[in-house]
């Protein structure tokens, strides 16, 4: 009883803040006489974009911690990793057809190995299947044309699901059952590896991510006098972050493996002993983590044009802050916490131009904000330590 | 007494070396080298504080350090770098009143205005204090959470004292992104940092075995154990952040003076990460630990400089492929070691293969073009600190010295597991009957219950 007057009386809070907010955000659009119509929408299509980017990597930090309560420090260079791999799948093919058997047979070995132990495709019958599929459309997609975006995004959102794995497999898995201090200090350890690593393999200077799709193509149209500057990929981005998180959303509700993962989300221990495999549960997550953020890593070098190895800092930092406003480990959360950072995020710098230098600053001030004051997030599980 | 004496005396040692070495010549590099173990120890022994003896992961200490290195450089800043310049974004007030030296000679104390070793002195004093003041400002509200929680809290505290000095407003103070440049460079001569590091480690070792220090320990080992005790949770987490905090605001001037100059790329997050390596390799929890783990970073950080040289490709692809062949080695022994069963699964060959095909991509394009040309190996260094720092957490938790110090008796003795006369004498009291009548009787009761 007392539990549910509680809950009713801070939505109604939560309600009137918003109403304030709301209300004072129309008196700042009053104040501010520039501001026009065709701004709003400009505002609008740019905020839905990062926001759906944000929320993408945001679901791999929440459903990382979900499972083994690890804050993924570097899960910000997954997402790097991922826009690097269709970096190079989009510029380097056509391949010549030797390297491209060689790579055929690293990246199909490895991706085969780790799809067989995620998805228990044990049997002699599927593996052959599949990894008939699998060496024959890389070697098929690497050799005789230059790869689109749509290629190249899946290929990449392969590889980086497996390089997800193996960073599960590498840092993380020895130290299953550790204090969670040191598994959020080989986090960071990962993190700093990883954009050294990038660094030194792919060279620290920034380079120009030009796809040249009907994505960049600029689509401007009018509205009154003013231009809205569109191009496609200001629709796709959602529109992709949309049809990912309707295949999420069913495979963690509707198959086998998102009910173990559901049930390991919920006490780990327990799922053990009622028969889930609890370390492929974990590699699993970091898959799917991985595969979201390769997505997004894609897409937001579409948006933004270029890629360095550091790109992966703020996004993942922003990222991360959206998992915690939503309350972290939760997946409806995240995608709302990655919208409402996003909006915030242009909508702040668009209304108080004076402020854009905090812009980077207001993610942690959020970030400290939330944490101290309702850790558990907007939707989030009540995650007060129990004695 | 032989323990205060045998300390003095290596003290006394150390100073001697480093003043053959001052003196001598062509060991500038190993001086630098010594400057920096002995700053980053002092940053080192104050992470210490809160994350080995108290148990908090903190990881804003870098903040902490900045505004200690911002502050030192304002106060410590000559006249002639004060002349107002078309690019600079420092503003007059800042130029014209956070000066030290106007203060002391407003105060009257000309003799320590004309000394500039004195002014360092008081001004690395008040940046421990600014920084101290901070960390109470961060600590209060961030020590209520625990865990991960708070260590993301400290960790976007820090992030935003760093990102804070390039906004427009706080310029004035801090001269934007450029930096204050020309900083009195007084803690280039080592005798600074070494004097500084002795006075540390004797306030720390002090600290570590009085009444608070057990309480940080306490605290570390349980929570609810320590309130219970009657330690105050609040209080003691707050003032050991806040001790913590000073000491990095000391060592944050101290390196703002080594270098001459400050900007908010001198104290970025690595910072923080390079102090998390040297602590967690020394041993979190012990101070000559952090100190060991320091010295170990620095020298990689300033010897491991070949690692970056320039050098044809091909040397990268085969130091690439025996890395991968050794790491692939290693899995496989760690493996057989510690099980009964050496089972060795299919995807630990993939460092193998990795290995291999780096090995075979050497061997067939050893005369290609772009095998040949020079490259350089940027970021080698970080990636071996991150390394270290994953193998230490997989394979040894608690460092080289665990929560051990060092001590004179580890080298010199007295055991103490073996009983000294004068104990076997009271232990013989104790079990004795005929030495204790009491223990006749007691024993008697015992016998007739």
């Amino acid at each position: 009883m007392a539990a549910s007057k509680i809950t009713s009386r801070s939505t109604i809070i939560s309600l009137l803040i918003g109403a304030v907010f709301v209300v004072l955000l129309g008196a700042r659009i009053n104040s501010l006489e520039n501001y026009t119509f065709a701004r709003v929408v400009q505002d609008f299509l740019n905020a839905l974009t990062l926001g759906s980017l944000y929320a993408l990597i945001a679901l791999g930090y929440t459903m990382v911690y979900g499972i083994i309560r690890l804050i993924n420090f570097a899960h910000g260079e997954i997402f790097m990793l991922g826009s690097y791999f269709a970096f190079y799948a989009m510029t380097l093919t056509p391949l010549p057809w030797a390297i491209s058997l060689l790579v055929t047979i690293i990246l199909g070995g490895t991706v085969l190995l780790v799809l067989r132990s995620l998805f228990n495709l044990e049997e002699p019958k599927r593996t052959f299947v599949l990894s008939l599929v699998i060496f024959g459309g890389t070697f098929f997609l690497l050799t005789f044309r230059k790869l689109g975006w749509v290629e190249g995004l899946t290929l990449s959102m392969l590889a980086t699901g497996v390089a997800g794995v193996l960073l599960e497999a590498i840092a993380y898995k020895p130290l299953r059952g550790a204090p969670r201090e040191s598994m959020l200090i080989t986090a960071i350890a990962a993190s700093f590896f990883l954009q050294n690593f990038g660094q030194l393999v792919f060279g620290a200077r920034v380079r120009g991510f030009n796809a040249q799709t009907i994505l960049n193509k600029p689509l401007n149209f009018h509205i009154g006098p003013e231009t809205v500057y569109f191009t496609g990929i200001l629709v796709v981005v959602p529109l992709i972050t949309a049809l990912l998180l309707w295949v999420l959303n069913l495979f963690v509700s509707r198959t086998r493996l998102g009910k173990a993962m559901r049930a390991t989300a919920q006490d780990a221990e327990v799922a053990q002993m009622m028969g889930v495999n609890v370390n492929q549960v974990i590699a699993l997550t970091f898959f799917i983590g991985s595969i979201l953020a390769a997505a997004a890593g894609v897409m937001y070098a579409i948006r933004f044009g270029q890629i360095h190895p550091l790109m992966g800092l703020m996004p993942g930092i922003k990222a991360f802050t959206a998992a915690v406003i939503g309350g972290i480990g939760s997946l409806p959360g995240a995608v709302l916490g990655g919208l409402l950072l996003g909006f915030i995020e242009i909508y702040v710098v668009s209304l108080f131009p004076t402020l854009s230098a905090y812009k980077d600053v207001f993610a942690f001030v959020l970030l400290i904000l939330i944490l101290l004051f309702r850790p558990s997030g907007l939707v989030g599980e009540d995650l007060t330590e129990k004695v | 007494m032989r323990d205060y004496l045998l300390t003095l005396l290596s003290v006394g040692l150390a100073a001697l070396a480093l003043y053959f070495l001052t003196v001598s010549e062509g060991t500038s590099g190993l001086l630098s080298a010594l400057t920096l173990i002995f700053i980053w120890g002092i940053a080192a022994i104050s992470l210490n504080l809160i994350n080995g003896q108290l148990g908090i992961l903190s990881l804003g200490h870098h903040g902490f350090m900045l505004i200690g290195g911002y502050v030192t450089a304002l106060l410590m800043l000559p006249a002639r770098e004060r002349r107002p310049f078309r690019t600079r974004l420092l503003s007059d007030w800042a130029r014209n009143h956070l000066d030290l030296d106007k203060w002391l000679r407003g105060l009257g104390l000309d003799a320590l205005a004309n000394s500039i070793d004195a002014k360092f002195i008081i001004a690395l004093f008040i940046a421990g204090l600014a920084a101290a003041l901070l960390g109470i400002i961060v600590g209060a509200p961030s020590l209520r959470l625990k865990g991960d929680y708070l260590a993301i809290v400290t960790f976007g505290f820090g992030e935003i004292i760093r990102l804070l000095p390039n906004a427009p407003e706080v310029a004035a103070f801090t001269n934007g992104p450029l930096g204050i440049k020309g900083i009195p460079g007084n803690a280039g001569n080592i005798w600074w940092t070494f004097l500084a590091l002795l006075l540390v480690l004797w306030f720390f070792s002090r600290l570590k075995f009085s009444s608070y220090g057990r309480a940080f320990e306490g605290i570390r080992e349980d929570e609810i154990a320590a309130e219970a005790m009657g330690v105050n949770l609040a209080y003691h987490k707050i003032l050991a952040f806040t001790i913590s905090a000073f000491f990095a605001g000391v060592s944050g001037g101290l390196y703002a003076s080594y270098l001459q100059s400050v900007d908010t790329q001198t104290f970025n997050f690595f910072v923080t990460f390079f102090l998390l390596v040297a602590i967690s390799l020394g041993g979190l929890g012990s101070i000559t630990g952090a100190l060991l783990g320091t010295a170990i970073v620095v020298l990689v950080r300033v010897y491991g400089g070949f690692l970056e040289q320039p050098n044809p490709a091909w040397v990268g692809y085969l130091s690439g492929a025996v890395l991968m062949l050794a790491a692939f080695a290693f899995s496989a022994y760690i493996r057989k070691a510690r099980r009964l069963r050496p089972v060795i699964e299919p995807k630990h060959f993939i460092f193998g293969a990795v290995g291999a095909v780096l090995l075979v991509i050497t061997i067939a394009f050893f005369k290609q073009p772009w095998m040949q040309q020079t490259v350089q190996f940027f970021g080698m260094r970080k990636m071996l600190l991150a390394v270290i720092l994953i193998l230490i957490m997989i394979y040894r938790r608690e460092g080289v010295m665990g929560r051990a110090e060092f001590s004179w008796k580890l080298i010199f003795g007295p055991r103490e597991d073996i009983p000294t006369d004068e104990q076997r004498k009271q232990d013989a009291w104790l079990s004795n009957p005929d030495l204790n009548p009491g223990l006749k009787e007691d024993g008697d009761d015992d016998a007739s219950a």
